[in-house]
């Protein structure tokens, strides 16, 4: 075997070869058996140095992948999605028509990085004009009412849009604060826990490219 | 934090229709994922299959990978998903963890630290793998035996190997080089010796 | 008179005694089972615990682990996702922190020192009205005596719970979020869970390293009478929900003030947020409605104000919520002007 070669492999895997070098090994990588076996024990060392017990150290794994891949079609004809379409919203919308209300929506939360607001703040509440303190609308004393006076408000046309995130993530963290324990409690593990249902816009992914790296 | 470089030229190579460079990120992470998806499922078998099921999710779902993770975060994230959905659909749902102890200062823990749930086939060529591995580690000199073991167990980077044992990182990337060099003739006998032993069929 | 109903045979008896010697016994039988809220809510809110419990929501399960603690009067809780998300949500006292690796952020939330408690949503009798409160049964779960008891909505505006109450501990080892149809929508379950004496403050600090991240805080208020110059309020309300709370504060990346209104009916909270629109709402997109996992969000422009209403109740009741906020001017006795 070529020294240079295995030595290239070697710390590809790694991760510690130059990019350019990595792209071409990369094709050869895919192309030969030898150097894949090669790899793939590389890996295998790995597993032992890290006694990962319980685990199969000579499992067909791979193989099987392999053939399962065979019957899958290639994916150059596939478009990556979010780098192709720059105008993509935030999210899709549920419905072709739009949300039903009712419909418990696909969890989402995505923030939209921007610069962090370290001044203080001067702008003025507004409008001010017209507007006094005044006594509360006193809201329907509870227990007064059937229920049947209130209607249920009819299905929303609601054009699922843009949810300026940031101001969703912190009036969850805000309204969190106010919630019963247990209500608190499911409400900031689904927080901790979602996910974007689709690609972010063009200006958060960029800063998140640039974060990440 | 790893710039994920070798990762990405894989992905990139799938992407564009290269299924074996595909071959090749399983090859590197199958391991990593069974032990994971094995929080899971205590069958090794069970675990693998689910691994397999995630690889392959992993592989449809490559066109939405941008990059904004490391690909194994990405894929990581698929098997847990793809392990968690196994357990349910298999069992009643949702999920209820069994509680195996009861203390009377009102503790009780997760059920069971995950034991070696070896069977006994298929299990003695993967322990004659580790003997072999380990046996040649040890017969390495000692500055060859410390670099792979800070990049395989600690996860340092050469960089931090080169702080660490006080020499250049030209000599750190030669050192693990030559330490898997000198693994590997031993390994390559156990898994091309005699018609493929260590490669079981089907 | 028993304060707990222990044994299904003691249950009997007291039955019997309740028949003899009616009313007050009976009130006491009958109001148990928020008794038991109420004691879940207290051990929730003041004891030290430490767990590790699956969420379940929309077919998916993660785990989570949190860690509370109540020492000298300051509370600290910190939720962690265990799954690969990395998300922990860390409060020591008034400071709120949500640290997201996978936006490289850390949003912090400083709230006011005196935070009111009549903000919190408690279990009365007015409750009743709204929900039908139960103690169903008693069983072992994990090996702990439970009482499960529910708390079913009598209209669609809200959700009903089921809740697995530890006899000894009055924690809820298994809760689950029930839509007004009866449909379990969300689930919790301890997998482990203990109780110590002392938790060291080195479980409050976060795994994650954010060298590199980008911390949002909230700023200060503008100088000046903010939050009294308006009078944000819902004008008609589902039955039930009254408003506990209002204040004002600016959120963390955010350059304008918030009006914050809290409503509550007892059991579930719904907060609305009221500021001034930035820039040109989309006269087709006003409208946007969202979820955080079985909580809903709304979020609308009225008269040049962005009108936000999120709470642990169904899509359409933040939307009506939302829809119904006005600001009052009593000396016009109108809506605010246009902008």
């Amino acid at each position: 075997m070529n020294e240079e070669l295995d030595s290239q492999l070697s710390a590809m895997f790694d991760d510690e070869l130059p990019t350019a070098e990595c792209e071409l090994l990369a094709r050869r990588l895919s192309r030969d058996e030898q150097l894949k076996a090669r790899w793939g024990r590389y890996a295998v060392v790995g597993a032992v140095i890290r006694a990962e017990r319980g685990v199969r150290l000579n499992a067909p794994l791979a193989g099987r992948i392999s053939a399962v891949l065979l019957a899958e079609p290639s994916l150059e004809s596939i478009p990556t999605a979010a780098l192709r379409r720059p105008g993509m919203r935030w999210w899709q919308p549920l419905a072709a028509s739009g949300l039903a209300a009712g419909v418990a929506a696909v969890s989402v939360l995505w923030l939209r990085t921007q610069a962090p607001v370290s001044a203080p703040v001067t702008a003025q509440l507004a409008p001010a004009s017209g507007l006094h303190v005044g006594a509360l609308l006193p809201a329907r004393a509870a227990g007064s009412a059937q229920g049947d006076s209130y209607v249920v408000p009819p299905t929303p046309q609601i054009v699922p849009v843009v949810v300026p995130s940031t101001e969703l993530a912190n009036y969850v963290v805000a309204h969190s604060m106010f919630s019963s324990p247990v209500a608190r409690r499911n409400l900031l593990s689904a927080f901790m826990t979602s996910e974007p249902a689709a690609a972010p816009p063009e200006e958060a992914q960029s800063d998140a490219k640039k974060a990440a790296r | 934090m790893s710039a994920d470089v070798s990762d990405l030229s894989l992905v990139r190579r799938v992407q564009r229709g290269d299924k074996g460079a595909f071959d090749a990120l399983v090859l590197k992470y199958q391991h990593k994922l069974v032990k994971l998806v094995m929080r899971y499922v205590r069958n090794p078998a069970e675990a693998e299959d689910i691994a397999q099921e995630a690889f392959i999710k992993a592989y449809r779902a490559l066109p939405q990978f941008r990059g904004d993770s490391a690909f194994y975060t990405w894929l990581y994230r698929i098997a847990i998903n793809t392990a968690k959905n196994a357990v349910v659909s298999r069992d009643r749902s949702p999920i209820e963890y069994d509680l195996d102890r009861h203390h009377s200062d009102e503790s009780y823990d997760l059920q069971g630290r995950m034991k070696d749930s070896e069977t006994p086939e298929g299990l003695v060529l993967t322990d004659e793998i580790r003997t072999t591995v380990n046996a040649a580690i040890d017969a390495l000199p000692e500055d060859l035996r410390t670099a792979i073991v800070l990049r395989e167990l600690e996860g340092l980077s050469y960089e931090e190997i080169a702080a660490a044992m006080d020499c250049p990182v030209g000599t750190v990337r030669s050192r693990i080089f030559r330490a898997r060099e000198a693994i590997d003739r031993r390994l390559r006998e156990v898994f091309e010796g005699g018609l493929g032993r260590a490669e079981e069929l089907g | 008179m028993p304060r707990k109903l222990r044994a299904s045979g003691r249950l009997c008896s007291l039955a019997l005694a309740v028949a003899v010697s009616g009313g007050a016994l009976a009130d006491e039988v009958a109001r148990a089972p928020a008794q038991w809220l109420e004691r879940m809510n207290q051990a929730l809110n003041t004891r030290n615990y430490d767990g590790t419990f699956s969420h379940w929501h929309g077919g998916q399960v993660e785990m989570l682990r949190i860690i509370h603690r109540v020492q000298d009067g300051t509370v600290s809780e910190r939720l962690a996702s265990l799954d690969g998300s990395g998300r922990e949500f860390i409060r020591t006292g008034a400071s709120l922190a949500c640290y997201l690796p996978d936006k490289r952020t850390v949003l912090v939330e400083q709230r006011p020192a005196q935070e009111s408690l009549v903000g919190f949503p408690t279990v009365n009798d007015q409750t009743a009205n709204f929900y039908d409160v139960r103690e169903v049964g008693r069983t072992r779960l994990n090996r702990r005596d439970t009482h499960i008891i529910t708390v079913s909505p009598k209209d669609e505006y809200r959700y009903g719970y089921r809740l697995w109450i530890d006899d000894t501990t009055a924690m809820p080892l298994k809760t689950q979020l029930c839509d007004p149809h009866g449909r379990v929508i969300e689930q919790i379950v301890f997998a482990n869970l203990t109780l110590p004496a002392r938790i060291p403050d080195s479980a409050f600090r976060p795994e994650v390293s954010t060298d590199g991240f980008q911390w949002l805080r909230n700023g200060a208020l503008p100088p000046g009478p903010q939050a009294a110059s308006l009078a944000w309020n819902a004008m008609r309300l589902p039955p039930g929900f009254r408003m506990t709370v209002r204040s004002a504060q600016v959120l963390p990346g955010s350059a304008t003030p918030v009006d914050h209104l809290v409503f509550t009916d007892g059991f579930a909270s719904v907060s609305v947020f009221v500021e001034v629109q930035q820039g040109q709402a989309q006269p087709s997109a006003v409208a946007q409605s969202a979820a955080v996992g079985s909580s809903s969000a709304y979020s609308t422009v009225i008269d040049g104000h962005k009108i936000t209403a999120v709470g642990e109740v169904p899509p359409a009741t933040v939307q009506f919520i939302a829809t119904q906020v006005k600001a009052q001017d009593p000396a016009a006795g109108a809506a605010a002007p246009r902008r």
